[in-house]
């Protein structure tokens, strides 16, 4: 399916558009506003018309009435209006033939019987009339590259490769806001609310071939057609990885079952085992799936046979336990890596000659590029996970410096980081995410985003 | 009509309704009636066609049959030899363990006469029939399937007993699954190194096992009347692996 005139509009029409404090319209209009000088930059002009038959101007800008007092055509619609009056603004824009539209309007199905009544009336108007929609109770597409912003979310986010898509509108909220000021940005970001139009499975199959996204991030609570989930999920996740995170896991009212089966196959179980058939990533917080989307928007997959190399014993401990908890295997340092090492004299004589390669507390940057040098030149290694905790002498810029350096070296092999710590570390960590390489503060996180990129054998 | 008979007629009227409307009683009506009205649109299949079903899927049953009478069970029990387990089979009764109708390790003449005895008056309390089958050594196993609210038809399996009724170790697939899937899906349960062999005990025929998940999950792509299967248990040992009792739900 074509979802152009969602993301690219040449032409918006904003109905219900306001600059009233505290309300819906507002944020839209900002955000469109804010979007077409963006867009302008680009290159793509775009037209937004304001829609309003009770304000004459809104932000200074003349409004119009209705959407048929609009001369040119419409490419998308943005609908924010009450939801007793959406049936008749979506007649007018079916009348006027607009090519594609969001309901952000709320109180539809998701509000009980008389609300799901309306939204199907919306519903059959717009089906008739062949018009794609998203919603209702969306809260709008964003498409950072177009500089499409068609949400009421209070920021807009930066550029960048992760397709997120999600049943809450919220959470995308803070989930942009969580990316404010941060290296990783999105390629699209689409609130598919009540799925009276397109649904969550449309959303995939588009985000599976749009050339901007390499990562696939879900959010979801309940499916309306699961098995055209898992077809589309099963088809995505050969192309691009695909993380899902599933809100809504408790068991739900019990229904007779007559048979084991029956009765142990619960609604959360069943999910999970349709996701990791079709071959998403599970993650089961908001972290950890900005954590994984992260470095698979950075990093490339690799096989499994990783190097940790440290410059605290304690640390390296606790990768080691994470990694062989999650599966991940720690070949050992070759005869040839330890002769480079030994070679160098700059390593501390009490130093781990093992996986995880711990080079004492001591270590300065030159004990770092001595051990990734050697882990990394080693065909059984294939990605790399570096600690640093801030110790007196140690140098986080020089450390994040070499790091880089690495990654240019080795570009096949992913590196994660996890520099401990707070206030010592955080101006090197910055370093590290701009030149794209994933730093987390625990390396646990650091583990588990390098596990993400293990590819299954 | 007196008013006993009154209030009968009510209540099945009444009854006939929840039926027709599909939704559960209110409060004040017993909660009796709405598990009736559930055994009248949620029918187990009945012996014979459960046996045939499962032959068609070329998925392997051990030898069982309707018995009337003590001799025939004897007569069974000689030809296919000792020990046996007797049980109650009826299309109403779901969980035949819980009134005492199934009586294992049967294991000569004097044992199978006196079990008889016992398993013929549930039969007749219940109305039910009586089974007489082979019985097996080995592990058990629970492999099921369903067809799912959002999903339709999904395989499910597990170590038989406390793994899959107390620590829910049991493992899920959408169907149809090939057979990397099956292999994975019995690999992945935790109680799978019971199946590998422990303690001088060697590990069960995977290859037969393997086969049976993927034809019952063939069965329940394919037939879309049926709701639930339950295979409970199947056994598995180093030659062989065998349905011992099945419940199919349309």
């Amino acid at each position: 399916m074509k979802l152009d005139y969602f993301f690219n509009p040449k032409t918006i029409a904003v109905i219900g558009a306001t600059d009233r404090i505290g309300s819906v319209g507002r944020g839209l209009v900002k955000n469109l506003i804010n979007g077409k000088k963006a867009s302008a930059q680009g290159g793509s002009r775009r037209k937004i018309f304001l829609i309003n038959p009770n304000r004459k101007k809104v932000f200074g800008v003349r409004t119009l009435p209705s959407v048929l007092k609009i001369k040119e055509g419409i490419d998308l619609a943005v609908i924010a209006v009450p939801a007793q009056i959406v049936p008749k603004v979506v007649e007018q824009c079916i009348q006027k033939r607009v090519k594609s539209a969001i309901i952000i309007s709320s109180g539809f199905a998701e509000t009980g019987q008389k609300g799901a009544i309306l939204q199907d009336k919306v519903k059959q108007a717009l089906n008739r009339a062949d018009t794609p929609f998203v919603g209702p109770n969306s809260l709008g597409v964003l498409r950072p590259c177009t500089g499409l912003n068609a949400s009421f979310a209070p920021l807009t986010p930066s550029k960048g490769n992760i397709a997120l898509i999600s049943q809450s509108g919220a959470l995308i909220d803070a989930i942009i806001d969580a990316s404010n000021g941060k290296s990783w940005g999105f390629s699209a970001i689409i609130s598919y609310g009540n799925e009276a139009g397109l649904t969550l499975t449309d959303f995939l199959n588009w985000a599976k071939n749009d050339p901007k996204t390499k990562v696939i991030a879900l959010y979801l609570e309940g499916l309306k057609n699961g098995r055209q989930f898992f077809e589309s999920a099963k088809e995505a996740s050969a192309k691009k990885p695909v993380i899902v995170l599933k809100g809504g896991k408790n068991p739900g009212s019990k229904k007779a079952v007559f048979s084991h089966t029956g009765a142990l196959a619960g609604e959360s179980q069943i999910y999970s085992a349709a996701f990791k058939q079709a071959g998403l990533a599970v993650v089961s917080s908001i972290e950890e799936l900005l954590d994984i989307s992260k470095a698979l928007s950075w990093q490339p997959k690799c096989k499994n046979g990783i190097a940790v190399v440290t410059n605290g014993g304690g640390a390296g401990i606790l990768t080691a336990d994470y990694c062989f908890q999650l599966g991940i295997k720690l070949p050992k340092p070759s005869p040839a890596a330890l002769r480079k090492i030994e070679n160098s004299k700059l390593m501390h004589p009490g130093y781990s000659k093992s996986n995880p390669m711990d080079m004492v507390g001591d270590a300065l940057s030159d004990r770092y590029r001595i051990a990734i040098e050697a882990m990394m030149s080693q065909k059984n290694i294939s990605g790399l996970i570096v600690i640093q905790t801030p110790q007196t002498m140690t140098e986080p810029i020089k450390n994040a410096k070499i790091i880089i350096e690495a990654q240019k070296k080795w570009p096949q092999k992913p590196i994660v980081t996890a520099f401990i710590g707070g206030k010592l570390t955080e101006p090197a960590g910055k370093i590290l995410e701009k030149n794209h390489i994933p730093n987390y503060p625990d390396p646990y996180r650091a583990v588990r985003a390098i596990q993400s990129l293990i590819i299954n054998q | 009509m007196d008013s006993a008979d009154c209030r009968k007629v009510r209540h099945e009227v009444k009854l006939l309704n929840y039926i027709i409307k599909n939704e559960p009683p209110r409060k004040r009506f017993c909660f009796h009636f709405w598990e009736y009205r559930i055994q009248l649109l949620n029918m187990l299949l009945d012996f014979k066609t459960t046996k045939k079903l499962l032959a068609e899927y070329k998925i392997p049953q051990a030898k069982a049959k309707i018995v009337k009478t003590a001799k025939e069970a004897i007569l069974f029990s000689k030809q296919n030899g000792f020990p046996v387990v007797l049980k109650i089979f009826s299309p109403k009764i779901i969980h035949k363990t819980d009134i005492g109708g199934v009586i294992v390790d049967i294991e000569n003449e004097k044992d199978l006469l006196t079990s008889w005895a016992k398993i013929e008056k549930i039969a007749k309390t219940k109305k039910t029939k009586i089974v007489i089958q082979k019985m097996i050594p080995g592990e058990q196993i629970i492999i099921g399937a369903k067809q799912d609210s959002v999903f339709g038809p999904i395989v499910a399996f597990g170590l038989g007993g406390i793994f899959v009724e107390v620590l829910k170790d049991i493992s899920f697939r959408l169907a149809p699954i090939n057979n990397k899937e099956a292999k994975k899906m019995i690999s992945e349960i935790q109680g799978n190194k019971i199946l590998n062999g422990y303690r001088n005990r060697e590990p069960v025929n995977f290859k037969k096992l393997e086969k049976i998940l993927l034809s019952l999950s063939l069965m329940i792509s394919k037939e879309q009347k049926i709701k639930e299967i339950d295979l409970n248990p199947v056994i598995a040992n180093k030659q062989d692996v065998f349905v011992i009792d099945a419940k199919i739900v349309i």
